[in-house]
């Protein structure tokens, strides 16, 4: 599904030849895996993530998905397969605050053209199948922090994607809760989405088929299939 | 994503930010009102004068003296002015002028049985009739006898009303003394006194209905003409106090009889009336266009300083929209980071702000328009401002240009926000 080859993201830096936060990446994911990324802080996890999830863009390397070289691609290109493949979980949930738990579902729905009335019943639908059926009315901010990240998860996968990408899922929650959301990731995996999954915690990167340390914005070690 | 959507975040944001919306749409309020009360003045003006030519017609002309006087500044010297004679020498030089007529005006104390008020009375010749207005005559017109014996008699205009009174026209239903009392009296055949002397009232014209009057359309100063006629040659004879001497008139008015013919005329004219008078008489010809211009010159004028503050308002407000949806962009770095990484496209984002701040444009819009209609017929109905005429479309522009001023003022704050890196944005706190 994803394979990257020499991949390289130097960021500028005034005076000098700028900091390269990935260098020589080689990488591949395939459909239907979990993997995990860890390493330390700085170490390029998220650097690497945002552009496996078309957020950012390479400095140098090729970055393929689904058999088609993805670098060149542009500013709406890019919208759309985030749109239309991809589906984000943030640590800090990042909900939209003065929306409603299924308008923040809703809108990646609106974004790809789905009528309103559809997003409407697909976020219902999601919302009870992450646990929060009732809650459709209430705004991010009468929600508990596990509660967001549910509504988080419903929200990336409202436009059926093919991967998922979860930037430290579990950070902002208690124990228990984490364990919630890990099993849900685990349920979406085994509903054959594609996740990759940043995380500090090297319990929870084992929950994953395949983990790969970073260190130096370089992949140090890959463990599993 | 459809508008409908965009529209409901947009509305979203307004209210959560209120006061700071309020205050941007309020200057484009101030902006909307201004380019209303113009729309309105501009239409009154361009209505008035099309109704006006095209009523009383196109061909007309007056010859009249510098509202300052003649050129002498020595008041001892002797004025030289326009003369009676100049005029029946016009109407004998130019045999084919449909209307020669002269005119000498004054404001005189007036008054029969309990009337007793000043009026302006107008010396005129036979010709005046001739002037193509429709009137109604009950006894008799000026006859060339009443103006070669200096007749004391006089001829009385009785005002028409209206078929069906258009709302807008609550500007004239102030009341004329004089008019209200000879709607009921019988003074036809009796006895007036004009200044010093009596006259006879030999007859009434009655004004076609105020519709297919084209002083209607006009100003009402009374520049227009008097109420009450006498003969020309009585009024340079017997009402005291005119500032011209012996044979001085103030104007001759003049209808070609056709449009085409009134430039070649006014030439000619001129060049006859200086010759009379070894080309030291200081005149002017207007011709009716001429006329109704300088009436419209003043509300112009007023006209365009109101558009101006209505421009500058509607430009402030602009302005006040793009800053606040600058604030509004800055405050919502996270949202906009957010809602990249949901698949929204830069084209997405932009127009996010733009129908916000269009939206906020068009309510100040239509507080603007529900201010300025109010303001409008307020104005109409203490009748201190010119003909107000409110047409449908005029509130459609109004706020068509207060939504353009939000659309516009939107671009630059719109396209910043579409141009954060989705990155940077998400990390925004």
């Amino acid at each position: 599904m994803i394979k990257c080859e020499n991949l390289k993201k130097v960021y500028p830096v005034k005076k000098s030849k700028g900091y390269e936060a990935l260098t020589e990446v080689d990488l591949e994911i395939k459909a239907g895996d979990f993997l995990s990324i860890t390493g330390p802080s700085g170490c390029g996890k998220s650097t690497l993530l945002h552009i496996l999830g078309f957020l950012d863009n390479p400095s140098g390397g090729k970055y393929f998905f689904q058999g088609k070289n993805v670098t060149s691609f542009n500013d709406r290109k890019r919208s759309m397969l985030r749109r239309e493949k991809i589906g984000f979980i943030f640590q800090s949930f990042n909900l939209l605050p003065r929306f409603s738990a299924s308008a923040n579902i809703m809108l990646p729905m609106l974004y790809a053209g789905v009528e309103k009335s559809e997003a409407l019943e697909r976020s219902y639908k999601l919302l009870e199948d992450v646990g929060l059926k009732g809650k459709e009315n209430n705004s991010a901010l009468e929600l508990s922090g596990g509660e967001c990240q549910r509504v988080a998860m419903a929200r990336a996968i409202a436009n059926k994607p093919e991967l998922i990408i979860a930037d430290e899922p579990t950070g902002n929650l208690d124990s228990k809760t984490g364990k919630n959301v890990m099993a849900l990731l685990k349920k979406l995996n085994g509903e054959g989405l594609t996740v990759i999954m940043v995380t500090h915690d090297n319990e929870l990167a084992k929950i994953a088929s395949k983990i790969i340390v970073m260190k130096d914005g370089r992949i140090e070690k890959t463990v599993g299939r | 994503m459809k508008i409908t959507e965009l529209l409901k975040t947009g509305s979203l944001e307004i209210w959560h930010h209120k006061m700071r919306s309020f205050l941007s749409f309020f200057a484009i309020s101030i902006g909307v009102i201004s380019i209303l009360y113009s729309l309105v003045l501009i239409y009154s003006m361009s209505f008035r004068t099309k109704k006006a030519l095209e009523i009383a017609g196109p061909g007309k002309m007056t010859v009249q003296m510098p509202r300052s006087g003649g050129e002498n500044t020595d008041p001892n010297a002797p004025k030289d002015v326009l003369t009676l004679d100049d005029s029946l020498a016009i109407r004998k030089e130019f045999q084919r002028l449909y209307m020669v007529s002269p005119s000498l005006k004054k404001y005189v104390r007036v008054t029969h049985g309990k009337f007793n008020a000043h009026q302006l009375v107008e010396g005129i010749s036979t010709e005046w009739r001739r002037r193509g207005w429709i009137y109604t005559l009950k006894g008799r017109f000026l006859n060339q006898y009443d103006v070669d014996n200096f007749e004391r008699v006089c001829v009385i205009i009785k005002t028409g009303g209206w078929i069906k009174k258009p709302k807008w026209i609550k500007l004239y239903s102030w009341k004329d003394r004089f008019q209200e009392y000879i709607k009921h009296n019988e003074v036809l055949g009796s006895t007036i006194q004009l200044g010093d002397n009596l006259y006879t009232i030999v007859g009434i014209l009655e004004e076609p209905v105020l519709e297919k009057n084209p002083k209607t359309f006009l100003s009402m100063s009374g520049r227009w003409g008097g109420k009450i006629f006498v003969p020309i040659t009585t009024a340079q004879r017997f009402l005291s106090g005119w500032s011209m001497n012996g044979d001085g008139i103030e104007s001759i008015s003049i209808d070609t009889g056709e449009e085409k013919k009134i430039n070649s005329y006014k030439k000619k004219i001129e060049k006859f009336v200086q010759s009379r008078h070894s080309g030291k008489l200081k005149f002017e010809i207007k011709d009716y266009r001429e006329l109704i211009k300088e009436q419209l010159t003043d509300k112009a004028r007023d006209m365009y300083t109101v558009l101006i503050i209505g421009i500058i308002a509607i430009l402030a407000g602009g302005i006040g929209i793009m800053n606040v949806t600058l604030a509004t962009v800055y405050s919502r770095i996270k949202e906009i980071g957010i809602r990249r990484a949901i698949g929204a496209t830069r084209m997405n984002i932009m127009s996010q702000f733009i129908v916000e701040a269009t939206f906020l444009g068009f309510i100040g819009g239509i507080a603007g328009v529900f201010i300025g209609i109010i303001g409008i017929q307020y104005l109409a109905s203490k009748g201190n401002t010119d003909m107000m005429m409110v047409q449908w479309w005029m509130p459609f522009l109004s706020i068509l240009a207060a939504m353009l001023t939000g659309f516009f003022a939107a671009i630059y704050p719109a396209w910043s926000a579409s141009k954060l890196d989705p990155v940077e944005a998400l990390k925004y706190e």
